[in-house]
């Protein structure tokens, strides 16, 4: 399958200002806005808060209570 | 009007029933207990997590431990706390912490302290997992036998046995004492940096936080305690195989109990320590005419188990009453003794009401909220408190050991609801008490019975977990993962 790509503007400065906190850390800018955006989409604490949140909902749903 | 200056004291493992001003007959706390008597003290304090790595973001950034993500370990970067909004506010901050690994900078508690000594530098060992502590270095041989006998429980019990003596004879040749054998700079030292750092001010108001380790295990008290109480005849060698064999898990809860008065003493000599040290505090600030300006709190980030319920320690495995429910006393100058012995109240609202207390504004980002006016007034609002915790989650600087099921208690006055979530989410395993009939959590409600209560509180724990899921803060959770990866790439 084909990866498809968008095209940000950023600014420069703010740009320069983060690789030169990089180094070491992220191969480059991308990689460090891919981790970022990769770690708000699959947040997978959420997901274990969510399955929790729909344990307790079954219990009350279990006592009558919902 | 001038400002007050605050010291908070919290003791690693000092559980509620074994202060005197709680009500332990063991004369352990001398000067909590006469601090208390001018103190507001509160009867039914309940820690938001447990323990220390779940605990602390409730007392220092009044956050609930999992607010930011399970997977978010300690004060995020840029964090709002208790420190950083006082020293925000003008006031000189300090903190002196007794070798916790889990309060350090790589877990954010450094920020808004100009002064961060954490200890960790020092020759002390670092706090390990259970498991870790009891491993030795074994000679290859050793390992061959140790691995064949594991064949069979039989001759793998005989081996564990033989192994366990086979060390005690080992440290019988080396004459350690106490001091030597401990893993965490006492109270005394602690109290030694803080009477300098006190020393070294003007005027200003400032922020002191001390966090004392002396009851937290391996429990090697000095032996000054030890004398104090009458139990000079615990030498290190008698200590030292206390803790061994309190640390063995090759052997069942009834063989431990024998020695398990033992090993309370051992415990109690070190909450002695950390009063007496306590005192001194107290009278440096009383000699450098601090202590009339000074709000004082004295707490614990949770507290430690005896076999009370088949555990040792403080692991989140369960969150018995041993565990969540701590002393509280707060004493301040205008405000005369009192013992509140409504709510419970949940350290989740000392921050904001600490804050409260000497007239610095709360940030809007804290989850807990001001009790001062309240308290001032004598009154303690019955609220349920919440207390969550990644279940077995014993090595938190491991990722994958904090992607675990949570863990949560609900309590209230009476009722208290533990949920249990079971690891492959199919359903729940839930504890619920009537801790008025039942303190010692000994007979768990049958399903079926109070159920409005039941329900009440698993409303509450509803509630929680959808406010955790809606007001997560995104920014803080990314600084604190980038953290980690800079941490784990400086390695």
């Amino acid at each position: 399958m084909r990866t498809q790509y968008r095209t940000f503007t950023l600014p420069e400065d703010l740009c320069a200002a983060a690789e030169k906190r990089l180094t070491g850390q992220f191969e480059n800018l991308e990689a460090l806005l891919s981790f970022l955006l990769q770690e708000i989409a699959k947040d997978e604490a959420g997901k274990l808060d969510l399955a929790e949140e729909q344990i307790i909902e079954q219990r009350l749903r279990d006592l009558g209570y919902i | 009007m001038k400002k007050r200056s605050l010291v908070l004291v919290t003791v690693d493992c000092l559980r509620a029933d074994h202060v005197g001003f709680l009500g332990y007959s063991r004369p352990v706390t001398p000067a909590l207990d006469a601090l208390a008597e001018n103190s507001i003290v509160f009867s039914n304090a309940i820690v938001a997590g447990a323990p220390t790595y779940f605990s602390f973001p409730a007392i220092m950034a009044s956050r609930y431990p999992l607010a930011l993500g399970r997977d978010v370990l300690g004060i995020a970067p840029h964090e709002l706390t208790l420190a950083t909004s006082l020293r925000g506010a003008g006031y000189t901050t300090a903190a002196f912490l007794a070798g916790n690994p889990y309060l350090s900078t790589r877990s954010g508690y450094d920020q808004g302290f100009a002064t961060f000594r954490d200890f960790l530098e020092s020759s002390y060992a670092s706090e390990l997992p259970l498991g870790l502590q009891a491993a030795k270095p074994l000679s290859n041989l050793n390992r061959r036998i140790a691995a064949e006998s594991r064949r069979t429980d039989l001759t793998a019990a005989t081996y564990d046995e033989l192994y366990f003596w086979y060390c005690q004879w080992r440290s019988r040749r080396e004459n350690l004492s106490m001091d030597e054998l401990r893993r965490y700079p006492a109270a005394d030292v602690l109290v030694n940096h803080a009477h300098s750092w006190l020393s070294s001010l003007g005027g200003e108001p400032f922020f002191l936080w001390l966090h004392l380790m002396d009851p937290h295990h391996p429990y090697y008290p000095p032996s000054e305690a030890l004398s104090s109480l009458g139990l000079s005849r615990t030498t290190p060698l008698r200590a030292r195989f206390l803790n061994s064999f309190w640390n063995r898990f090759d052997i069942g809860a009834r063989r431990l109990q024998r020695y398990r008065d033992e090993i309370l003493s051992l415990y109690d000599a070190g909450i002695y320590w950390a009063d007496r040290q306590i005192s001194r505090l107290v009278q440096v600030l009383q000699q450098l005419q601090r202590w009339d300006e000074t709000v004082f709190v004295a707490t614990a980030d949770h507290g430690e188990e005896f076999l009370e319920h088949g555990n040792r320690y403080h692991s989140p495995t369960s969150l018995p009453e041993q565990l969540i429910h701590v002393p509280l006393l707060l004493r301040s100058p205008e405000l005369s003794g009192r013992h509140l012995s409504g709510g419970p109240f949940s350290l989740i609202h000392l921050a904001p009401t600490l804050l409260d207390a000497v007239g610095v504004e709360a940030p809007d980002r804290f989850q807990g909220r001001s009790y001062w006016r309240e308290i001032s007034a004598g009154n303690l609002p019955s609220e349920p408190a919440i207390v969550e915790c990644v279940g077995a989650c014993d090595n938190p600087f491991q990722p994958a050991d904090r992607m675990r099921p949570r863990l949560m208690a609900i309590r209230d006055a009476v009722y208290k609801l533990v949920v249990n979530f079971n690891g492959d989410f199919m359903g729940t395993t839930d504890s619920f008490f009537d801790l008025k009939n039942d303190p010692g959590e000994h007979s768990p409600l049958p399903d079926g019975v109070m159920p409005d209560e039941r329900a009440r509180l698993l409303q509450v724990a509803r509630a929680h977990l959808q406010a955790t899921q809606h007001n997560r803060n995104i920014e803080l959770r990314l600084l604190a993962h980038l953290r980690e990866i800079q941490q784990s790439s400086a390695k």
